[in-house]
């Protein structure tokens, strides 16, 4: 008899388990492309071991996705049950249940070369790898994969619960939708994070990441609270933890803290993804990846690096100046990063430190790089042990005291960077001093 | 407009809600950076899309979390509701270098803070959600139609509570243009 579930190995889940619709969905062209994506970009040329890629994370963000709809779904209150329908109807249930798995399976699909490296500079305008993912899961060779299933999954539901409201903007979504897709996404407690924090750690080799996920999903719960002491009753239902889940929580936040300052924030792999950028630009025709969906599936990291590997050594080669950077690892150096100090009186101040080196030794030797953490507070429902349902920021101390990650740096080339280093020791107050504004351009 | 800037008016805002007696959460300066930037056309660039507690904007949500890395404002927790948002020390000082941004604009930032700070999440639920429906279904469109969408997107919102809502967001819109 064949089997209808297949068990694949998993470093951090030990199985992945998938039913044959969902293997069909692994054996699809975008599903196999992933095999060719790394993660986490070049940083393995900073930490060796981090050649994963998107393939096996999508597989883990589908495991956890049903685990973690499993408990939530099982323990669901009368009020909650009162408020999203398909809880009360099995056939509903299972229905999107299947839907939230293709969708977490399905979630990176879209990803350029070298995952996130600057896709706002290298995809046409109003395009990003989310669009292309909804494309992708909605054309015709997937449609024929979801129409194959009893009952056949609508592609739009499978789009609202991989991207989100976030991303899939034009969308309306119910309260059932946007709980669904906060299991991927969600900024508290989204599988795609935690898969990512565990897979990136145990890869690269650090154990920041690790945290008691185990526990954390056991706790989970579909919760509802007011968000002000305002006597109202608007109330949102939202991914919450029982109290006793809520150590749980707190590790899942520092992960994402230090993972984020150490590795993914980490100085030299962010002016490898510049220099990647900057590459790009200049090998791929027009400057842009393609948006068409059958191109776009031609190009991974494979096609990439053997364009790298091939213009480092040929001067006529387009992009022959930035692939020398990567490939002899000649990449420019930190001259300047965001401290204390600066940020007291020039929350932009690496801005202009960039704009004065610029100006005095020309442009093209510096790259300024800023980014802050894209996340909400860790704001979130806890279910305390008398049933009360509380604010996550209200119960815990460290949640109010997790740093947010902000990087500004400045990098230099290698051939100016004594130079300009003792020029902006001596100018440095000057510079980051911030000017008054001059007019009222606002 | 560039990010200090906008600090500066996010931050005057969040100052005159909480005069007003605004309780100041995420959902409170959200709905109140709606109306100021829809309303009173302060271009600040923020996209809204329908989400919890009506119109919502993950890029603002990103730039209050900036605003926290930078120590401009920080959270203040109220046991059991979610915290409170107040401004620092820090974004006197950005202020004080946006004087002439802040002084175009002190008549909206005013306007905005009086109209909504005394309000609570329901109510501003249901106000930025009319004006959301307004428009995009235009103040001709008739108070009727505009209160079912409302309650169409939001069906928890009342028919008669909708109805109000549109009548004082048409109000507000009136005030806003004088």
């Amino acid at each position: 008899m064949p089997k209808s579930v297949h068990e694949i190995r998993d470093p951090i889940h030990v199985f992945v388990r998938l039913d044959n619709h969902e293997r069909e969905v692994l054996n699809s062209r975008p599903f196999q492309r992933l095999r060719h994506i790394h993660q986490l970009a070049l940083t393995y040329l900073v930490y060796p071991g981090a050649t994963h890629k998107r393939f096996e994370h999508s597989l883990g963000v589908m495991e956890l996705a049903g685990r973690v709809f499993d408990i939530i779904t099982d323990n669901a209150t009368d009020e909650i049950r009162a408020r999203l329908e398909p809880l009360n109807n099995q056939d509903e249930r299972r229905y999107w249940r299947r839907v939230l798995r293709m969708a977490a399976l399905c979630h990176d699909v879209g990803h350029l070369p070298f995952s996130h490296a600057a896709e706002k500079q290298l995809l046409p305008n109003g395009w990003d790898h989310e669009k292309l993912t909804r494309a992708i899961i909605a054309s015709d060779d997937m449609k024929a994969i979801w129409e194959r299933i009893t009952p056949p999954l609508r592609h739009e539901d499978i789009v609202k619960v991989a991207l989100g409201p976030k991303k899939a903007n034009d969308l309306l979504f119910s309260d059932w939708e946007t709980i669904l897709s906060e299991i991927i996404v969600g900024d508290a407690f989204g599988v795609d994070r935690m898969d990512y924090l565990l897979r990136d750690s145990h890869h690269v080799g650090v154990a920041y990441g690790r945290f008691d996920h185990y526990r954390l999903v056991d706790t989970l719960r579909i919760l509802q609270i007011a968000p002000s002491g305002e006597g109202d009753d608007s109330k949102e239902a939202a991914l919450g933890v029982e109290e006793g889940g809520i150590q749980s929580a707190e590790a899942l936040m520092l992960a994402r803290y230090f993972m984020y300052s150490q590795v993914y924030f980490h100085q030299i792999r962010r002016i490898y993804d510049t220099h990647l950028m900057e590459f790009l630009s200049e090998w791929l025709q027009g400057g842009n990846f393609p948006t068409d969906i059958n191109q776009h599936l031609r190009i991974t990291d494979n096609e990439v690096t053997a364009a790298l590997l091939e213009a480092a050594f040929d001067n006529g080669k387009a992009g022959h100046l930035h692939a020398r950077r990567i490939v002899l690892r000649e990449h420019f150096k930190v001259l300047y990063e965001r401290n204390p100090d600066d940020v007291k009186i020039n929350p932009e101040a690496g801005k202009s430190v960039f704009e004065a080196l610029s100006t005095e030794f020309g442009r093209e030797h510096f790259r300024h790089d800023r980014y802050h953490q894209s996340t909400g507070a860790p704001d979130f429902p806890v279910r305390m042990r008398d049933g009360q349902i509380v604010s996550s920021l209200a119960v815990s101390d460290t949640l109010n005291r997790v740093p947010i990650v902000s990087v500004d740096y400045v990098f230099a080339e290698r051939s100016i960077v004594s130079k300009a280093s003792a020029w902006l020791r001596k100018h440095r107050a000057d510079i980051v001093k911030p000017r008054e504004e001059e007019g009222d351009n606002g | 407009m560039d990010r200090l800037r906008r600090a500066a008016l996010l931050t005057q805002l969040i100052e005159r809600l909480r005069r007003r007696g605004s309780w100041c959460g995420e959902t409170h300066v959200q709905k109140a950076t709606l109306f100021l930037q829809d309303l009173t056309r302060i271009p600040m660039g923020f996209d809204f899309i329908l989400y919890k507690h009506g119109p919502f904007s993950f890029d603002l949500r990103d730039e209050l979390t900036s605003l926290r890395a930078d120590e401009l404002i920080k959270l203040e927790p109220q046991w059991p509701y979610g915290p409170r948002i107040m401004t620092t020390d820090r974004s006197k000082y950005i202020q004080g270098l946006y004087s002439k941004t802040l002084e175009k604009y002190n008549d909206s930032i005013s306007f905005i803070a009086e109209k909504l700070g005394a309000k609570g999440v329901a109510d501003l639920e249901r106000l930025a959600t009319a004006l959301y429906v307004t428009q995009r279904a235009g103040t001709d469109a008739s108070i009727d139609k505009r209160a079912a969408k409302l309650t169409a997107l939001k069906p928890h919102i009342t028919r008669d509570d909708a109805v109000a809502a549109a009548m004082e967001v048409d109000c507000i819109i009136e005030e806003a243009a004088k």
